[in-house]
Order: structure tokens, then C-alpha cells, then sequence
């Protein structure tokens, strides 16, 4: 896949990082983005009422269903079945793909049309259609941007939070073979000609899945477009890729979850749409699909399971709030992260459903560990505990020994070059966590021998004061710069809108 | 491929497969759990939403307004009419205004009762899925306006809930430019959850393949935060409230 800025050229998190901290629009535009979605769920949570009961109450029942994830995933399976759905497993993300095209083949399929699905993402599902022949059309706006670009959603709910309108344009006028303004309306009303056509003609529509219902065997799907409405009603085959964990019991529950998760994506009392879809048409219906798949993924997921300290990530509805809350993403944004999963969501899944928690520390080291995301989770998974427990875990699974050596090895020629000096300070902090207590180091071996035989050494801080030299230093400098005066009044605009309007303005997928 | 399988041969055995996969699939979330399989169902204390929401309710009139203070804040309209009569006038001045050439509504007997066809001579209006020959999702797409009853609606958040069936296609609410739903006002509840667990009671057979909430116009905000109606769905929505 190619990349555009932001998305690639950088080993690390902090390589991505300093590509995207140094595109200015990039920084505005996801700070605005996250600013509007966070107050628009603070207003939400406010006008509604009780939020610490309804997340406790959407806790619970996340706790529940994944703590009987056998039980209930059985259930859905076998009532999907009796709604004449064909179910599928995949415990890999191969598996899932090799399923998927082999519908697609067996349909002689020439165009699949997508609505998000974040499974999909981790699959690169596209590119595989595309292998065989087979044109997978993105059709959520947002998405449907990115995907001209040739980049990935660069934030779960807005994924081209990244693209300013004259860049959209450009990509849109390309595809259209003609000049189209840079104006919104014009721009999505190209997209709406556009796949209209398509929606019409693909043999098969795509879909995630939100929830799905164990009781009836039915799945559920959030969005504010139609586009999903349109995947799952006009192509004659249907395929929903549902990872294994997107259970919930039965409808009632879904009102709790239908409570939860619009307010905490973008603030809305509920999204436009919202479809519980029970099996394929019934014979006499004139539209929606002949044939309906879902395809269970596990993917990594179920490595999670029996984890004490990860296994509530099961928990997770996908509604980006932790990402809103986080001042690391604000200022980084989603591309940065690396993987299909960003923001303190992110920053936790992607190396637990990949096992591989060496190569993505970094990630876990992208956060400043507040607890914001915490706080603005709506079924209350403690991620910033879990950044720490992956800390952790990089220390014993055996990287601790080399730093710990490291460590030993004196002063000295550390402290002739500051580069050095800062590497030493970063591992002294993970070294330390063996011969800390308390806050204080009372140890005399190694370098603090002399130092120790009369004094005891604090521990250092989470942050030093050079590491937050640099941060502080690029706030104060990004801060003073003015605004683009078109910038500048679009966003005045837009809290102009949001000042008469009410919960209206927040919409989006 | 192998093509020489039917394509019916072809499900049977990607269901064995599944059938097999099922066993260590789910075997596998078992022995993660550290326990063997559960047959019967656990109890489920925290079932739905929090009783003090489940006692929460408005009277008719507070549905009402509230239900229209909503739509209309996420770019809906609302009018409130007393008859079919009232509903026939609003639906004709509308097309007329419009010049909607093509209309297309739902099959049933209220819809039916708006004679719709003698008031808009001009007009085509299709009622769905009459005419095995015709292609309905064509005809839906290509509508200026379609016109549908709505099952059941939610005050709290302006929700619509339209059910499929033989007589009322889903792309009807979906596809024309305009949606024009008629809501008769004893339909209207205070919660979603009054709507939502008439699906846990019907229970699985009973259940439409489609059943959608439908809370205003389309709309997107995926271009620079600038918000967007009508984008896939249908962008003007006017719910008609009745009786």
C-alpha cells in the first residue's frame, strides 16, 4: 500500500510522530476534530444523565458476555444459522481472507462495496479482492477519500480527519475526470452520484458488524450515511465481517450499548441509522440480500482471553473516545500509531492481538499514562493500567537483562554525549523498576554504589524535564503561530453552528 | 474454482467446515476460560438498561414535543397532522411543489387509503414489490419521494423504526430523494428499549430481515468537520405525525 504523509517513513512511533507533529494543518485539524467529539460526548453525557450508571451498567454487561463468550457465541451461531445466514470462522486473519475470496470467486464477483469495518482494516481485505481481480469500493465517505489516496483511516470514527477540502478535491476531481470545487457540497455530492452506481451494480456488499445478538442471530450496525443501509439491501450477496468478540446478549442489552456508543463517538442521542439485520431477504421480500455470510474473526483476540490484566480490551465498542480524550493522539494523530488501531485504544490492541509486544513497546510509551482515556471510556477499560502491565511485560520478556547491563556499566562515557545520557535516563527508568521502592533507591551496587553508601537516590520521573523540554517547547512555538485566516473562520463557523444547533453537527460516521 | 460443483454442493461443504471449525473454535474460548463449555444459560443480572431508566416514561404530548424538538435539531421536519385527510393535502402539496415526477410508496392498506394516484396524475407512483416483472430497487432509486408507515418510534432520540416485509421494502426509506414517513401518534414511546425488547419477546422467527432506526436525514461530517445531509440516504425527511 502506498502511503502519503503521515503513514509511513518511520520505524517508530516517534519517527511517525515527528512526521506528523511537523504537518501543521495535520496537528489543527485533529485537535479541532477531537476537541468537537470530546465536548459534543461531554455535552451528551451531561444532557442525558446518570453516565456513571449507564457505562457501569455498559461495563457489566461487557464483562458478562465476554466472561460467556462460548456460551453466547455458540447461541448467535446456531440462531444465525436458523436465520439462513451462512456462518464462517477464521481464526486467523488469512483464514478470513481466503473465505472471503472465495465467496467472491464462487459469485464470479466483479465489484464488492464496503461499508467500515475495522476487521477489514486488519486484514487489508482489499488489497487481497483486488489480487483476484475483484474491485472493492470503500463507499463511507470518509473512507471512500482514503482509499483515492491510497492511505488507511487515520482515526476510527473520522478516518480522513487528516485531508483538507482542496486536497479532497484534487483527489475527487481526479476521479471524476473533471474540475470539481473545493466545496463540500459539491465534493460529497460527486460521491453520492458516484456510488450510487456502484451500490447498484456490486455483486456483493461488505459490512462490519457493531453488535450481534445472540438471542436472535441478528447484527447490528451504527452509521450516519445510509451507506450501510445500501451495502446490506441492493448487492445479491452479503458479507459481514464480525470479530468474535462484538457479542452482546440480547436487544435490551443493545439499548445500552445504543445509549453509549453514538454519545461517546461523536455526541449524538443516536446515529442516523441504526440496523438490526436478521438473515438474509425472506423469500417473498423484493430486496436485500440472497446469500449473507459472516465471517467470525478471531485475529489475536483470543489472546486476550484468560489474561487478567488484558482480557477486559474484549470490552472495547470501538467509539474512539479514548483517542478524543488523549493529548498524545491530539497531538501525533492517528497514523502515527502504525496499525490499524490508534489512540490509547491502539496503543494497547495492536500489540495484544499481534503477540508481539517487543516490537510495539514504543507504542505503549506514546502516552503520557493520565488516565484520560479511562475516564472517557464508556464500559470503563483501564488503559493506561495496561500500558503500564505492557511496559512491564517488555522488562520480562526479557529485554530487562540488556538494559539492567546497560545500566551497570558506569558514568562515564555515558555522560560525554548527551544523546547518550538520554538513553540512559530512558532505560534507568525501566532499570529502576527492580530496585525501587517507594519512590527512593536505597541499592549500592553498580553506578550508584559510592552515591548510596550515604544517601538514598529518588527514583526517576516518569517524564524528565528534557524530555518534556521538547514537547512543552513545540506547544509554546506551535501555539503562537497564527492560524490560516481560512482555517480560522471555518472552525468559528463551525462553533457558531454547534452554539445554535444543539446535538446537530456532530454527525458523521 | 472447481466449477462443476453446484453452488448449493459448495455451501453444504463450507458448512461442514464450519460445523468442524465451531468445535475447536469455541473448544478454544472454553479452555481460555479455564473451564469446559457451559450448556445452560448464566444468569445474566445486568440484563438491559438500569431499572430507574425502564420506569422512565413521557405522556403524549411530552413524546411529542420531544420527539420533534429532536428530529428537528439533527435537520428533520416534523408536522403534526390531525387525519389521513390532512396527510393526503401535506403529501400532494409537497409532490407539487417538488414536481416530483416519480414516487414510490409502500404496500399497505393506510397507504393505500391516501389515493394518492388520483391526486398526482402526473405522477408515477409505484407501490412496492406489485409487479414481479419490475425491478423494485430500480424503481426506489430512481423515486423523487417514497412514502412509508412507520412501525414503531422512540421520543427520546427521534427514532423511526421501519420493519421489512413482503409489502414494505427497505429501499423505499432508503434510496428516493425524499422521505416522506407517516407516523400514527400511538406509536410513538418515550425509550428505544420499549421498541427493543418487542424483538427479545417476538423472539428470532418472528423477526423482519431488516428492521431499521432511522433518526433524520443522512449526513456526514467526514470533509474538514463540515456537516453534510444527504449523502447516501435520503437528505430531506419529513415525519407526519398522526392522529
Amino acid at each position: 500500500m502506498s502511503h502519503g504523509p503521515g503513514t509511513a517513513g518511520g520505524a517508530t512511533v516517534k519517527e511517525r510522530a515527528d512526521l506528523a507533529l511537523n504537518n501543521e494543518f495535520l496537528r489543527k485539524a485533529v485537535k479541532f476534530t477531537t476537541e468537537r467529539l470530546k465536548n459534543g460526548k461531554l455535552k451528551a453525557m451531561e444532557e442525558h444523565g446518570n453516565w456513571e450508571e449507564w457505562r457501569e451498567r455498559g461495563r457489566q454487561i461487557r464483562l458478562h458476555t465476554i466472561a460467556h463468550l462460548d456460551y453466547y457465541l455458540n447461541m448467535f451461531v446456531e440462531n444465525a444459522r436458523a436465520n439462513g445466514v451462512h456462518v464462517h470462522f477464521a481464526e486467523t486473519a488469512q483464514e478470513a481472507v481466503d473465505i472471503s475470496l472465495s465467496i467472491a470467486e464462487r459469485k464470479s464477483a466483479k465489484s464488492v462495496v464496503k461499508s467500515k469495518s475495522m476487521v477489514s482494516e486488519e486484514l487489508h481485505l482489499n488489497h487481497a479482492l483486488e489480487s483476484i481481480g475483484v474491485e472493492a469500493i470503500e463507499t463511507d465517505l470518509g473512507e471512500y477519500i482514503i482509499q483515492l489516496a491510497g492511505e488507511v483511516p487515520s482515526h476510527i470514527i473520522i478516518p480522513a480527519i487528516h485531508k483538507n477540502r482542496f486536497q479532497i478535491a484534487d483527489l475527487l476531481s481526479e476521479d471524476a475526470g473533471e474540475k470539481l470545487e473545493a466545496d463540500t457540497k459539491i465534493l460529497a455530492g460527486y460521491v453520492r452520484r458516484r456510488l450510487r452506481a456502484k451500490f447498484l451494480e456490486a455483486d456483493i456488499g461488505m459490512t462490519g458488524c457493531n453488535f450481534a445478538i445472540a438471542e436472535t442471530g441478528s447484527m447490528v450496525l451504527f452509521e450516519n450515511e445510509g451507506n450501510a443501509r445500501m451495502v446490506t439491501t441492493l448487492p445479491k450477496t452479503q458479507i459481514t465481517l464480525m470479530g468474535m468478540e462484538r457479542i452482546i446478549p440480547s436487544w435490551a442489552d443493545l439499548e445500552v450499548m445504543a445509549t453509549l456508543l453514538p454519545r461517546s463517538a461523536t455526541g449524538q442521542k443516536l446515529t442516523m441509522y441504526m440496523s438490526g439485520i436478521t438473515g438474509p431477504r425472506r423469500a417473498e421480500d423484493a430486496d436485500g440480500p440472497d446469500e449473507m455470510h459472516i465471517i467470525i474473526v478471531d485475529n489475536g483476540r483470543s489472546l486476550q482471553l484468560g489474561d487478567p490484566e488484558f482480557q477486559e480490551l474484549l470490552n472495547c465498542i470501538r467509539c474512539g473516545a479514548c483517542l478524543n480524550a488523549c493529548p498524545v493522539y491530539r497531538h501525533i494523530g492517528g497514523h502515527a500509531y502504525g496499525g490499524t488501531y490508534s489512540g490509547p485504544i491502539g496503543a494497547v490492541l495492536t500489540p495484544s492481538l499481534q503477540k508481539n509486544i517487543a516490537e510495539w513497546d514504543d507504542i505503549a510509551n506514546a502516552s503520557s499514562l493520565c488516565g484520560a482515556c479511562y475516564e472517557a471510556c464508556p464500559v470503563k477499560i483501564p488503559l493506561h493500567d495496561m500500558l503500564v502491565y505492557l511496559r512491564r511485560r517488555k522488562v520480562e520478556a526479557g529485554y530487562g537483562n540488556k538494559i539492567e547491563n546497560a545500566g551497570m556499566k558506569g558514568f562515564a562515557t555515558l555522560l560525554s554525549k548527551s544523546g547518550r545520557f538520554n538513553t540512559v535516563i530512558k532505560l534507568g527508568k525501566i532499570g529502576q523498576k527492580f530496585i525501587s521502592r517507594g519512590g527512593e533507591i536505597r541499592l549500592k551496587v553498580g553506578p550508584l554504589a559510592g552515591w548510596n553508601t550515604y544517601r538514598v537516590t529518588p527514583t526517576l520521573p516518569k517524564k524528565s524535564f528534557r524530555q518534556q523540554w521538547g514537547t512543552l517547547d513545540a506547544e509554546i512555538r506551535n501555539g503562537l503561530q497564527e492560524m490560516s485566516p481560512d482555517i480560522k473562520k471555518r472552525m468559528e463557523h463551525a462553533i457558531k453552528d454547534r452554539a445554535k444547533g444543539g446535538g446537530h453537527g456532530h454527525g458523521h460516521n | 474454482m472447481d466449477t462443476t460443483k453446484t453452488h448449493e454442493e459448495w455451501l453444504r461443504e463450507m458448512e461442514e467446515k464450519s460445523r468442524a471449525k465451531q468445535k475447536t473454535f469455541i473448544g478454544g474460548i472454553s479452555s481460555k476460560l479455564r473451564r469446559p463449555m457451559v450448556d445452560d444459560a448464566p444468569p445474566h443480572p445486568f440484563r438491559g438498561s438500569p431499572d430507574f431508566w425502564n420506569a422512565y416514561e413521557w405522556n403524549e404530548q411530552e413524546r411529542i414535543n420531544r420527539f420533534t424538538d429532536n428530529f428537528v435539531s439533527v435537520g428533520g421536519h416534523v408536522q403534526r397532522l390531525e387525519t389521513m385527510e390532512e396527510v393526503r393535502g401535506f403529501i400532494t402539496d409537497k409532490a407539487n411543489e417538488l414536481s416530483a415526477k416519480y414516487i414510490v410508496r409502500q404496500n399497505e392498506p393506510e397507504l393505500a387509503g391516501l389515493n394518492l394516484e388520483d391526486e398526482l396524475p402526473d405522477a408515477r407512483i409505484s407501490v412496492w414489490n406489485t409487479d414481479p416483472e419490475q425491478h423494485w430497487k430500480a424503481r426506489s432509486a430512481e423515486a423523487d419521494i417514497g412514502v412509508v408507515m412507520v412501525d414503531y418510534a422512540a421520543a427520546y432520540t427521534s427514532s423511526m423504526v421501519v420493519l421489512s416485509s413482503k409489502d414494505k421494502g427497505r429501499s423505499v426509506s432508503l434510496l428516493p430523494t425524499v422521505l416522506i414517513a407517516i407516523i400514527p401518534v400511538e406509536r410513538i414511546k418515550t425509550r428505544l428499549g420499549e421498541v427493543m425488547v418487542q424483538f427479545d419477546e417476538s423472539g428470532r422467527a418472528n423477526l423482519p430481515a431488516g428492521i431499521h432506526f432511522i433518526s433524520g436525514p443522512s449526513r456526514s461530517s467526514d470533509i474538514e468537520n463540515d456537516l453534510t445531509i444527504g449523502v447516501h440516504g435520503p437528505g430531506v425527511v419529513y415525519a407526519l405525525i398522526v392522529g
